[in-house]
């Protein structure tokens, strides 16, 4: 039996004289296909159009591809679907008159989990959700645990998580900068932000103790404070970045393809965004003001100066400024918290065995700290019964919050994550209608959406 | 081996901590992480005025207000809140399984007012045995995905939702997982997975190797039809 869908039905399609309308209600869908018929039935049928990839003349033979209706079926596994995004395109010629996108081939069910976890413990699958900006994501889940049970970080763990979180931001945008050009035809532009992605990965690697999935943050603080060889790593990253970037932007800002394949392309209004939610650069990139960091400031964002890049156009041109800026902006917040955390000295973790790990001279040392290590692991923290809060922050990709509910013991009665990336993935459905097929990449490059975190 | 002590700390004799059970206040006054934006209490005076019998309860915990209201009056509320009021950005929407006898779920909506700068919580409760709730993809389109998504999860129908299909699983699976009953581990043969080869069946197990299922060698693999 031939397992692919559009395999069957062109067969079926090429064989039969009725009107293309009725391929889909005369396919018997649990026979032509082996695997999940009903899924795929319901994402045709949402398509509603003539279901055919070739309409055919009605006398039976096929018509010209090009100037009919196909369906075609993009992804999961493809290259430009950043992950395994899955798209099925309704196409006149070349321009898209519909689209579904079918999520969830990522979906590992990290609620779930969550909820059968202590809290520290389920802070490393948060790395794997936003795999683009793990620190970010850390960082996000220890805050939102921090406000459900209170817990007060001390000010030299907040500069770091501060600090660090700025560098994930740029390691994000790096990525979306790459891909996005080399989906755009531009490879050589994919190695040089690989390269400098490479210096990111040396420091959280220095930092943290590992490349990608860093784990770095704690609730009540950070594992461990900064070394002077991660200081330097950051404070050399720090200052050559910024002519790094204005290479970049000499090759882009005025570069005549780049321009065109971007200009004018997936535009949204200010109202557009907000209706269907958007959030992060998508948001901004349409001139909507609004960042976590300045709506509810968290960490130490109230004491750094910086500003929100914001750009009107609403284009794909407006995000892919919207997103430089952004990083230029980063820069500043790394170089003021390295001023700052020279002259601020002072613990990285509460001090409070309830709430948060003791250190390891106090485990070692003492009855009490082996004690107190042992039932932060089994239990951890526990917030009141029937608690409920929600903290946001800004990630790279647009606001990343978690609503977390306690029951009281040390397990989390529900974890519920807002992703950016599911968020704005929304909205693509939307920008793709009426676009044409080669700016499809572009589209999705501009949504800089993550898989791992919108599929949860 | 015990880490080495640094700068010449030695390691206290007793401990700046006892281990008490915690006190549900301690969490609730001066949250370090309390925001400005969740202070909404004008707002939900006006909609207490203006609605009265439908607002059923407000909880407050972190300096976050939480407004639950009856399920009949949602759309009518959340209309108020978006015209009136200026919330016009919905954050977040999400269903919780509270596994009590009488209204077991819960739908949750962060609704965002942007030029004041205000984050309100509306909540609703929803009864085992109506499971449904009205749509709010009217109101704010940016709640479609996420209805789809608590209806993948918990099995909650939107009423007038223009697309209520599954979010995350295929349509063939028959389970809502986040409901408190679904087991951690899945339910055996919930779900058809892939052939182990090109040519085979499709498998029901998710370990099938560990269950004595062998995969051929590809020189040992029937020829299919691509292949000739």
């Amino acid at each position: 039996m031939d397992q692919r869908p559009l395999g069957v039905l062109r067969k079926l399609n090429l064989r039969m004289t009725f009107s293309p309308m009725s391929i889909i209600n005369n396919t018997n869908f649990s026979e032509t296909l082996k695997f999940w018929p009903r899924h795929n039935e319901a994402i045709y049928r949402r398509l509603e159009s003539k279901h055919s990839w070739v309409e055919n003349g009605g006398d039976g033979a096929a018509g010209d591809p090009l100037e009919n209706e196909m369906i075609l079926n993009i992804g999961p596994q493809h290259p430009a679907t950043h992950g395994v995004l899955r798209a099925v395109v309704k196409l006149d010629g070349e321009t898209i008159q519909g689209c579904v996108l079918d999520i969830g081939y990522l979906h590992r069910g990290v609620e779930k989990i969550a909820e059968n976890k202590t809290y520290q413990e389920f802070m490393p699958y948060t790395d794997r959700m936003d795999y683009l900006s793990p620190y970010s994501n850390n960082v996000a889940w220890c805050l939102a645990v921090e406000k459900l049970a209170g817990i007060e970080v001390p000010d030299r763990a907040q500069w770091i998580r501060m600090m660090m979180s700025e560098i994930a931001r740029i390691s994000s945008h790096l990525i979306w900068m790459g891909v996005g050009l080399m989906d755009a035809g531009a490879v050589s532009m994919f190695l040089w932000t690989f390269q400098a992605r490479e210096d990111i990965y040396e420091i959280f690697d220095e930092v943290a103790g590992a490349r990608l999935t860093v784990s770095h943050s704690r609730i009540g603080g950070v594992a461990t404070d900064l070394n002077a060889a991660g200081i330097n790593l950051i404070t050399k990253f720090a200052a050559d970045f910024p002519a790094v970037l204005a290479g970049w932007e000499k090759l882009l800002n005025r570069n005549r393809i780049w321009i065109d394949r971007n200009v004018g392309i997936g535009h949204l209004s200010a109202e557009d965004v907000v209706r269907m939610g958007m959030t992060g650069p998508n948001l901004r990139g349409s001139g909507v003001e609004h960042d976590i960091r300045r709506f509810e400031p968290y960490l130490k964002y109230n004491d750094v100066d910086f500003i929100i890049p914001i750009r009107t156009e609403g284009d794909a041109l407006a995000r892919y400024f919207v997103r430089l800026d952004e990083m230029k902006e980063s820069i500043k917040i790394i170089n003021q918290c390295l001023d700052k955390l020279k002259t601020l000295q002072g613990p990285v973790r509460a001090n409070d065995a309830k709430k948060s790990s003791s250190s390891k001279n106090e485990v070692f040392y003492s009855m009490e700290g082996l004690i107190h290590d042992f039932m932060y692991t089994d239990t951890g923290v526990a917030p009141p019964k029937g608690a409920a809060s929600y903290h946001a922050i800004e990630a790279p990709k647009g606001e990343l919050g978690f609503y977390l509910q306690s029951d009281g013991t040390g397990n989390p009665w529900r974890a519920r994550m807002n992703s950016p990336s599911f968020t704005n993935l929304q909205a693509l459905e939307t920008m793709m209608e009426g676009g044409v097929m080669g700016d499809m990449v572009i589209l999705i490059g501009t949504i800089d959406p993550v898989l791992g975190e919108a599929d949860k | 081996m015990p880490e080495k002590l640094t700068n010449g700390i030695k390691a206290p004799k007793t401990l700046p901590f006892e281990f008490v059970p915690q006190e549900a206040e301690t969490a609730v006054l001066n949250n370090p992480h309390a925001k400005a934006t969740t202070l909404v209490d004008d707002v939900l005076d006006a909609m207490e005025a203006s609605f009265g019998t439908a607002v059923l309860e407000r909880v407050v915990y972190a300096g976050e207000r939480t407004v639950r209201i009856s399920t009949d009056s949602l759309l009518e509320i959340c209309t108020w809140l978006k015209e009136t009021q200026g919330f016009t950005y919905l954050a977040d929407l999400a269903g919780i399984d509270r596994f009590t006898e009488e209204d077991r779920y819960e739908v949750f909506y962060n609704l965002v007012n942007m030029t004041k700068g205000k984050r309100l919580r509306v909540v609703i409760r929803i009864d085992e045995e109506s499971m449904t709730a009205p749509t709010l993809c009217d109101i704010f389109p940016a709640a479609n995905w996420n209805e789809r998504e608590a209806w993948d999860m918990f099995g909650l129908r939107f009423e007038g939702h223009p697309d209520l299909r599954r979010m995350f699983m295929p349509e063939d699976f028959e389970y809502h997982p986040l409901r408190k009953e679904f087991p951690l581990l899945g339910v055996p043969g919930s779900m058809a997975l892939p052939p182990q080869v090109p040519t085979g069946e499709l498998t029901q197990d998710p370990f099938p190797a560990a269950h004595g299922s062998k995969t051929p060698w590809s020189f040992e693999e029937v020829e299919s039809e691509d292949d000739v």
